[in-house]
């Protein structure tokens, strides 16, 4: 066991952790933030996107033990109180999501999309999203909610 | 709202004090015999609580997992089913069939635990295609069922058949695959069981699409009164069809519990997505057609092969047998039609329904086949529907086959379509990517949907009135993301006239609204349920009525949510907050109501238009187009959402997904989405157009027709279409499912080759 400590949306947590652990793991069954889903076990499907010192990572890809000392944002942490973020907010206007299980790492992947680059071209933003499956939407209105994201993110 | 913040709650995010974790494990082989199980170092092992197997299930009465409807065929002769036992027993016949049910303190111990299990299998021959499981000697996937043979489905008169081909002008015939499938909804199976011994109760949250459907499995598999499961559900990651029934993890779960005395819990993997939840598609489908000097359609006949894995599944016989006979007319006049389906066992994943169950198959067969006979015959493709199409006046009309189509305007969808796609403009956009060294394709298809079919010929629903005047509507349908909330609180609040924020939704409470109804499939909800909704509010409205004429002095006359009489007025919800419950708890306004809705007939016209990179085989569509006759559509912007999610897994089967087996070993060789190609954001390039032509129906209350599947039907043959019509100038003379890059590189080097 390896002791860690760490800091997830604003609050810091310790814990014991197994070698074998991943991160996602620590973050669903011990922190029992499960807005963080697991679609997949080979890092494809994005479901379990978190952001962690500001770089969106796939939190399946990780154990436990490499986020000692981190700062982590998953998305129960994206909003500000009860201020959705942008890409929230656009999700919702634009009908970004049906089933939601994908949602929270499409949500959080479309953040780190819009961080590198405000203005993302459509090409930018399909690319950006290579690494999340939805089965619902066909991805066409994640792709509009992302550009109303860059819009809301502007004014 | 809760979605978008990660507060959502499905089947792996539940939680109960004092839980055990389970593992399952899979059998390697597609065909083996089972000669021992010894599980005894895996009790051993550090944390683990038990090991069940097939002994356990059978001790505890578990039957045969349900292998849908009862078939006879036309001799009499009922569907074949093997056993199907929820843990395997002496055999396993696909790879990842259950073996074993581990229970231990923590998941990783019952992980751990299952690689202690000892099984000494004695492998046999598999077969995983049809057609090495109908031939002659074939190895059998079930020792009673000599030639792998369940059933034969006959449906349309064949003599008429016959003779129409006899007196045709011209015939033409296409074999078209749908290749297996894996459903992969984003949410891997998960479970949590619980057993109360004080009362004899189980408290168990698995995705479900349908609560009434559900515990009906479980009562039929492990011998348990329905009534005595609570079935709680509240998000479910995607269904599509094949989350619609139970799978074995929930009954072993549900036992576990019941022994251990604690709750038991279950997390399934994308392996288990992969291996053990049902497969879709899984048929091909050989179409022929007989026409007359004019290009009139005389006759269809279709010979089917429908591959129903290991078992049959809740779905599995009903693709290839009621639903790809159902709308095998299309949208055509065509005085016979003849099917025949031959279903046959292979040492596969079994197969269910996803997304259109046979539908989406028989659409996308019969409009490849118009393309064909067109080119084959010398036919302008659009011309030879208009010449076929059923007319507007000629609705209602009676198919050759049975059912009769209530209305539709397939001729002018198509207009509409051609309009929309600039299908006219399309030479010169061709021209264009061939100064660019690029094939480009245009490809259409007038696809017709069955909607509505249900297990109960009714749905239920029911109102309850709090005593702040707010009501809370419930019905049986289970929800995956179809907006159920949004469309029923709309077509409830919008009869009564009242604000949306005034009413609330909760599906599948049976302990505070003892309902029956139908589960979430066959694009019905907005049919039947929606129309059940607007009974209800109606009968709300009769059941205010009077109380309201007592409190105003005079017969009341209802509008935008008052009722009024002689000059005074109180609003519906007013009047609610004002009634005292009665002695039994009930609030005066509570009311259930209920409605039928037949079967609804969707139809659309789907135009693709595809460029392809010769050099590399890469398609890209260019643009699509969709514009469909749902009936009324009730929220646009769901409906759309509905469109495009069908589309795209329209486009996933074209240019990717594919389940394929070892055909020697039976192995799955395709079981992650390392190998299983999953359509992503970049696959659609350019534009997508999607348009309402609605043609309400008179069958339902709601006059909408379904959506759930037409995507799927409509993006097939469109997308086939298209390629088609992009090679066929290079004398490629077919394509088949999937097209993948490689497959079109492949295609066009070969034909390159033999025209050189």
């Amino acid at each position: 066991m390896t002791k860690i400590a760490f800091t997830i949306n604003g609050k810091q947590v310790s814990s014991d952790v197994e070698g074998r652990t991943l991160l996602v793991d620590l973050i669903r069954d011990e922190l029992k933030l499960t807005g963080t889903h697991v679609g997949c076990d080979t890092s494809q499907c994005g479901c379990c996107t978190i952001q962690l010192d500001g770089d969106m990572v796939k939190s399946c890809a990780m154990l436990a033990a490499q986020a000692d000392g981190a700062n982590i944002v998953t998305i129960e942490g994206l909003a500000d109180g009860d201020k959705l973020h942008a890409v929230q907010q656009a999700f919702t206007e634009c009908h970004g999501l049906q089933c939601g299980f994908c949602t929270p790492g499409m949500i959080m992947a479309s953040v780190g999309i819009l961080k590198a680059n405000p203005n993302p071209s459509d090409e930018e933003i399909v690319k950006g999203l290579e690494g999340n499956l939805c089965r619902c939407t066909g991805y066409v209105n994640i792709i509009k909610s992302v550009k109303r994201a860059a819009e809301l993110m502007k004014v | 709202m809760r979605l978008i913040q990660g507060h959502g709650r499905y089947a792996s995010d539940w939680n109960m004090a004092g839980q055990l974790f389970a593992a399952v494990l899979r059998s390697p082989h597609a065909a083996a015999r089972i000669v021992r199980i010894d599980t005894a170092a895996a009790l051993n092992a550090p944390g683990v609580r038990a090991v069940l197997t097939h002994a356990d299930a059978e001790q505890a009465g578990f039957k045969s997992i349900v292998g849908g409807v009862a078939l006879k065929d036309r001799n009499g002769q009922p569907m074949k089913k093997p056993h199907y036992p929820v843990l395997a027993k002496d055999q396993v016949a696909y790879v990842g069939q259950a073996v074993a049910f581990v229970v231990a303190e923590s998941a990783t111990a019952a992980q751990d635990a299952t690689e202690l299990i000892e099984v000494e299998y004695e492998e046999q021959p598999a077969v995983v295609e049809f057609a090495d499981a109908v031939a002659p000697g074939a190895p059998r996937v079930h020792q009673d069922i000599e030639g792998n043979v369940a059933y034969v489905h006959e449906h349309g008169d064949a003599a008429a058949v016959e003779a129409a081909f006899a007196r045709a002008h011209r015939t033409t015939r296409l074999k078209v695959d749908s290749q297996r499938l894996v459903c992969n909804p984003m949410e891997p199976r998960a479970c949590l069981a619980a057993f109360d011994a004080a009362t004899g109760r189980y408290t168990l949250h698995a995705p479900s699409q349908g609560l009434i459907g559900a515990r009906t499995h479980i009562e039929q598999i492990t011998g348990l009164p329905a009534k005595d499961v609570d079935l709680i559900v509240e998000d479910v990651g995607g269904s599509f069809g094949i989350r619609g029934t139970p799978y074995p993890e929930y009954f072993m779960a549900m036992l576990a519990a019941r022994t251990l005395g604690k709750p038991v819990k279950w997390v399934g993997s994308r392996s288990d997505t992969f291996l053990s939840d049902y497969h879709g598609r899984a048929l091909a489908l050989c179409g022929e057609v007989a026409l007359d000097e004019t290009g009139r359609f005389l006759a269809f006949r279709w010979t089917d092969e429908i591959n129903l894995g290991a078992y049959a599944g809740p779905f599995g016989a009903f693709i290839g047998t009621q639903n790809v006979s159902i709308t095998s007319h299309g949208v055509y006049a065509v005085p016979a039609v003849y099917v025949r389906s031959t279903l046959a066992y292979t040492n596969t994943t079994p197969i269910s329904a996803y997304r259109g169950a046979g539908r989406p198959d028989i659409a996308y067969a019969i409009e490849r086949l118009v393309d064909q006979a067109a080119f084959e015959h010398g036919f302008d493709p659009l011309e030879l529907r208009r010449r076929n199409f059923i007319t507007p006046a000629q609705m209602p009309f009676k198919t050759a086959t049975g059912p009769t189509y209530d209305s539709g305007d397939f001729p002018a969808v198509m207009e509409h379509a051609l309009k929309a796609s600039d299908w006219a403009g399309f030479p010169a956009r061709r021209k264009e990517s061939e100064a660019r060294g690029r094939l480009r394709g245009i490809g259409l298809a007038s696809y017709l949907e069955a909607a509505g079919a249900g297990t109960f010929n009714k749905d239920q629903t029911a109102a309850r009135v709090g005593d702040d005047g707010r009501i809370t509507i419930f019905c049986m349908a289970g929800g995956s993301g179809q907006g159920h909330e949004t469309t029923f609180v709309g077509v409830f609040a919008d009869e009564l006239g009242v604000e949306q924020g005034v009413i609330e939704y909760r599906a599948s409470d049976l302990a505070a609204a003892d309902l029956i109804g139908n589960g979430t499939g066959g694009s019905r909800t907005a049919a039947g349920q929606g129309s059940a909704f607007k009974a209800l509010a109606r009968a709300l409205i009769e059941k205010a009525r009077p109380l309201a004429s007592a409190l105003l002095g005079g017969e009341a006359d209802y509008a935008d949510g008052r009722f009024s009489a002689g000059g005074k007025s109180v609003g519906l919800i007013d009047l609610a907050r004002k009634m005292a419950r009665g002695a039994d708890g009930r609030h005066p306004l509570d009311c259930e109501a209920e409605a039928s809705s037949p079967a609804t007939f969707p139809n659309g016209c789907h135009v693709a238009e595809v460029e392809i990179d010769p050099d590399t085989g890469v398609t890209d569509i260019i643009r699509y187009t969709s514009i469909d006759d749902l009936g009324n559509v009730l929220q646009p912007m769901l409906v759309e959402g509905q469109v495009h999610g069908g589309v795209a897994q329209g486009w996933g089967q074209v240019f990717g997904e594919h389940a394929v087996y070892d055909r020697e070993s039976g192995q799955f060789l395709t079981a992650s989405f390392m190998d299983y190609a999953m359509p992503r954001a970049d696959w659609l390039k350019g534009t997508f157009t999607r348009e309402s032509h609605p043609v309400p129906t008179a069958t339902n209350l709601m006059g909408a027709k379904g959506v759930g599947e037409s995507g799927c039907s409509g993006s097939l043959p469109a997308l086939m279409n298209a390629l088609m019509s992009a090679v066929r100038p290079l004398g490629v003379k077919d394509l088949q499912m999937p097209v993948t890059p490689v497959v079109m590189w492949r295609t066009l080097n070969q034909t390159a080759r033999k025209a050189a």
